[in-house]
């Protein structure tokens, strides 16, 4: 008798399967504008004008970090609380609830985004629909009040699958009084807890500044106070959409590779130390900031630095359990282990390569997390380089491959072609190889970052190793492999959504552990002690900071007005623009 | 898939509930030792130590001129 | 809690190498001196950035010794001034804003890299010790011609640096049989005095003056030309101090009627 998710919770298997689909349908677009970008910046072809390409930017930046990554993480994590506690949520009419007012903000964000293309854009609330203002929406860059209403209501949407998933959990806590948190629910929770805490920041600076800014309730903003309270929120989503990769690596991989978690207490402290550390250290964003006393720089490096702890022990733990299964499959030897693993299955591979890649990009994350050195790289392309090596390889890569085991869990239907699946993932890594490496190197001569047209009239980069135009080939092929690689994990996903039910699903299960929970002290199971530390310490990490900007700044600056940019300009203006600028 | 001898399919204990085809054996905590684990990690801790020498004694500071304090400036190191 | 030998290893050899990297980054500060961007330029409204003191007439001023000041003003999308010109060998220190958007001040090849936000002064010191040229960008998003935004840092021989202005007051024409005044006005932006030589040449004579320009000032050197010296027609003159030249062209007119003997009074 098939057991798969379909089979025992066939209502929840529904949202998640819709969550998916809209998570795939802001990678596809998403993805695409990313070979737009690529080719444009690098000069290889470019068919958009360069002011074009911001709108672009922004649309890739949004879809991708926190609409592709996002709608993922909340099918990921209502598959793991409900799979894990063994009951369905308490109301899937709640969770439909959610999951579409996720879906409006989207839609009203992407929208807005996209009428930037427009020749003209349609005028709502007495300005002109559109977003040019990249995924950080620096003020006094403006967009159209649509696009911060959007990002409201999709995080609202989030909050409230929080609400659903912490529900369900108490719902079983009522029925299961003396039971440890399952691993996967208590990753969910520790998890969900951090997202609250940090979109606040996010929130308050859309709702108390920027919107009503936008609407003309008030005149001015405080550019430095909006930035930081970006990224108080800015550094902790980076970890928000890592956690579903993590939970991934621990309570799939191992299962996948042969064997079991080798530590499910360790697993806990690494995410009690996401809790504790996600948010109290935005500021290392802001190293090259003024108006930032260097003291307050120094103490979010502290916090950045220690949460490489957990990543560090997520590395020993993931690979013990690798090779935990490799060992179990007959591998022998001090590395000849490597052999016994599943290198023809998509998930594995998948999976396994994502993790390889997250080593490097743990690497460049240790130099962006470095205070000084900062100097060298800060918006280079290096950045750039890091994070497609973490959400765009070690989160998205993760994620694909889970599809691969999610989508007929979902659906009953079989995967269609595991060997296109295999050589997608393949394609993928190596197409980050060829970008990322390119992408990194370029910042150690001060390529910048954002840039359409990073091609200078009074001076030329002067790489110690390679060219800019070695440099530039290596992105452009890579960008165009991971295209590749994108529209056959697409291809994949629609035929077998479109293939016919099959009873040879595997049970829905995940992985065991060798040293399970009750080797681990109950005290990590006690939300409530390490929510309550996480507030203390994001309050001593911020409470100064942002007083000396108030201070300084006021809560809404000095007269600072708007500055709406549209990206569509007459054609002849931008000749004579150009001519002024040069 | 290469099909194992049947004394060696072994139950596995509660979430995992299936048959893995693959096993040759079973290892439990005290009898599994990661040593490849240990290995690479070694080799990982290796690699970031010397980028990181190399990355902040070469690249970084070979790359001035750089900010720096003005003269008599203490520090900064809350 | 059951942790593996080797786990425990990784976790002391992790914090190691957490308390190394905050190490390295301490030696960076206190060893080389490295500091960071921080409040001390202090905060600016962006509509009086030309009634400020410092961002009224940004540009390089010479504080002493080989300290120098450089202000810079950010807007979409150029840098003013947008050719800087340090002597090597110096320490400059910079103050940039911006009038509008979020900009930064990023000196290509080198770790001279600045956010510069609205409302903030960015106040940074770095040495120069080599003659070099440098090209200065903007990368951070300020629109949609942000690609197009630059500009330079030249550092030249210390020989080949000063801040001497010159500038010239001559008639354009005298009557013949008259004399005038031709007046060069050299302004030293050191803070140390300028000794050097104005020479002015005429027709084919020249003059010559030893000044002595204080520091942080300036001096005017008056030549007396007689036309009786001068061809009739026009005579090119050239006002020459250091590397600096002004020229220009004085008519000798035989005067007409009740014409009046002035010539005009136009700068060159």
């Amino acid at each position: 008798m098939r057991n798969a998710y379909l089979d025992q919770f066939p209502d929840e298997a529904r949202v998640i399967k819709a969550a998916f689909w809209s998570s795939f349908i802001a990678l596809a677009i998403g993805g695409v504008l990313g070979l737009v970008q690529a080719l444009h910046r690098t000069d290889v072809f470019r068919f958009i004008q360069s002011p074009d390409y911001y709108t672009v930017l922004t649309a890739h930046g949004v879809l991708l970090v926190i609409v592709f990554t996002i709608f993922f993480l909340v099918g990921t994590f209502t598959w793991a609380v409900t799979t894990s506690l063994d009951r369905g949520v308490v109301d899937t009419r709640f969770t439909w609830a959610w999951y579409i007012m996720m879906v409006i903000g989207a839609a009203l964000a992407g929208i807005t985004i996209f009428s930037g293309f427009l020749e003209s854009a349609p005028s709502i609330l007495g300005s002109e629909l559109n977003a040019d203002v990249l995924f950080t929406f620096y003020a006094p860059l403006e967009a159209h009040p649509f696009f911060y209403i959007g990002l409201v209501v999709f995080v609202v949407g989030s909050w409230l699958a929080g609400v659903d998933w912490f529900r369900t959990w108490l719902a079983w806590r009522r029925e299961n009084p003396d039971e440890r948190i399952p691993l996967p629910t208590f990753m969910v929770l520790t998890t969900t807890l951090f997202w609250y805490i940090c979109t606040l920041g996010v929130s308050l600076s859309i709702l108390v500044f920027l919107l009503p800014w936008s609407l003309g309730i008030t005149e001015s903003v405080n550019p430095l106070l909006t930035r930081t309270m970006f990224w108080y929120f800015g550094h902790a989503v980076v970890y928000f959409w890592l956690m579903p990769a993590y939970l991934m690596w621990y309570t799939m991989l191992p299962k996948f590779s042969g064997g079991k978690l080798f530590s499910d207490p360790l697993a806990r402290v690494v995410f009690v130390l996401f809790l504790l550390l996600s948010t109290p250290l935005g500021i290392h964003h802001q190293y090259l900031d003024p108006g930032i006393a260097e003291g307050y720089k120094f103490i979010a490096m502290t916090n950045t630095m220690f949460l490489l702890l957990p990543s560090l022990l997520t590395a020993f733990t993931v690979v013990a359990s690798m090779e935990h299964g490799a060992r179990q499959r007959g591998g022998e030897g001090y590395l000849g282990w490597l052999k016994a693993l599943p290198w023809r299955d998509p998930i594995f591979t998948g999976m396994a390569l994502a993790g390889l890649m997250f080593a490097a990009a743990g690497f460049s994350g240790m130099i962006n997390a470095g205070m000084n050195i900062n100097y060298l790289v800060h918006n280079t392309w290096w950045v750039v380089g890091h994070f497609h090596l973490t959400v765009g390889t070690a989160v998205a890569l993760t994620f694909m491959a889970a599809s691969y085991w999610f989508i007929p869990q979902l659906t009953g239907k079989e995967l269609w072609n595991r060997s296109v699946a295999l050589g997608q993932v393949v394609l993928w890594f190596i197409g980050m190889t060829f970008m990322t490496n390119a992408m990194h190197r370029s910042g150690l001569f001060g390529l910048p970052r954002r840039t359409a047209e990073p091609q200078y009239q009074g001076f030329d980069f002067e790489p110690a190793v390679g060219t800019v135009g070695e440099i530039n080939m290596q992105v452009a092929l890579g960008a165009v492999i991971l295209t590749l690689s994108l529209a056959l994990f697409l291809l994949n996903m629609v035929m077998t959504s479109i293939g016919s039910n099959s009873e040879s699903i595997p049970d829905n299960t995940y992985a065991d552990t060798l040293s399970g929970a009750e080797d681990s002290p109950r005290i990590l199971d006690n939300l409530k002690l390490w929510t309550a530390i996480a507030v203390v310490l994001v309050i001593i990490a911020y409470t100064l900071p942002l007083a000396s900007i108030i201070d300084a700044g006021g809560l809404f600056g000095p007269d600072i007005e708007g500055f709406r940019l549209s990206t569509w300009v007459d054609p002849a203006v931008i000749e004579s623009l150009s001519e002024v600028i040069r | 898939m290469v099909s194992r001898p049947y004394y060696l399919l072994i139950r596995m204990s509660s979430g995992t509930e299936q048959r893995e085809p693959d096993h040759v054996r079973t290892l439990g905590h005290e009898e599994y030792d990661p040593i490849g684990t240990a290995i690479l990690i070694g080799i990982y801790f290796l690699i970031l130590v010397l980028l990181w020498i190399f990355m902040y004694f070469v690249e970084f500071l070979g790359n001035g001129p750089t900010v720096v304090g003005m003269a008599l400036t203490v520090v900064g190191l809350a | 809690m059951n942790i593996h030998t080797y786990e425990k290893v990784w976790i002391v050899a992790s914090m190691v190498l957490i308390v190394g990297f905050i190490a390295t980054i301490t030696y960076g500060a206190v060893g080389p001196g490295i500091a960071m961007i921080d409040d001390d330029g202090g905060d600016i409204n962006p509509d009086e950035i030309n009634d400020d003191e410092r961002f009224a007439e940004p540009g390089v001023e010479h504080v002493g010794g080989n300290e120098y000041e450089v202000t810079v003003v950010a807007q979409a999308w150029s840098y003013t001034p947008s050719e800087i010109e340090i002597p090597a060998n110096s320490e400059v220190t910079f103050y940039v804003t911006s009038r509008d958007v979020t900009h930064s001040f990023s000196v290509v090849g080198t770790n001279v890299n600045t956010m510069v936000v609205p409302g903030q002064v960015s106040e940074m010191t770095a040495k120069f010790d080599e003659p070099d040229e440098y090209g200065i960008l903007c990368n951070e998003y300020c629109g949609e011609y942000h690609h197009t935004m630059e500009g330079k840092l030249n550092v030249v021989p210390e020989d080949e640096f000063d801040l001497t202005e010159l500038s010239v007051e001559a008639d354009d024409e005298i009557d013949a049989g008259n004399e005038t005044t031709i007046t060069a006005n050299v302004t030293n932006g050191m803070q140390e005095d300028l000794e050097t030589t104005v020479s002015l040449e005429i027709g084919n004579q020249t003059q010559e003056e030893d000044v002595t320009v204080p520091g942080d000032g300036s001096e005017e050197v008056a030549f007396t030309v007689d036309s009786a010296d001068l061809d009739e027609g026009d005579n090119d003159w050239t006002v020459t101090v250091d590397d600096y030249e002004e020229s220009g062209t004085l008519s000798v007119v035989t005067p007409e009627g009740n014409e009046s003997a002035d010539g005009g009074d136009g700068d060159a």
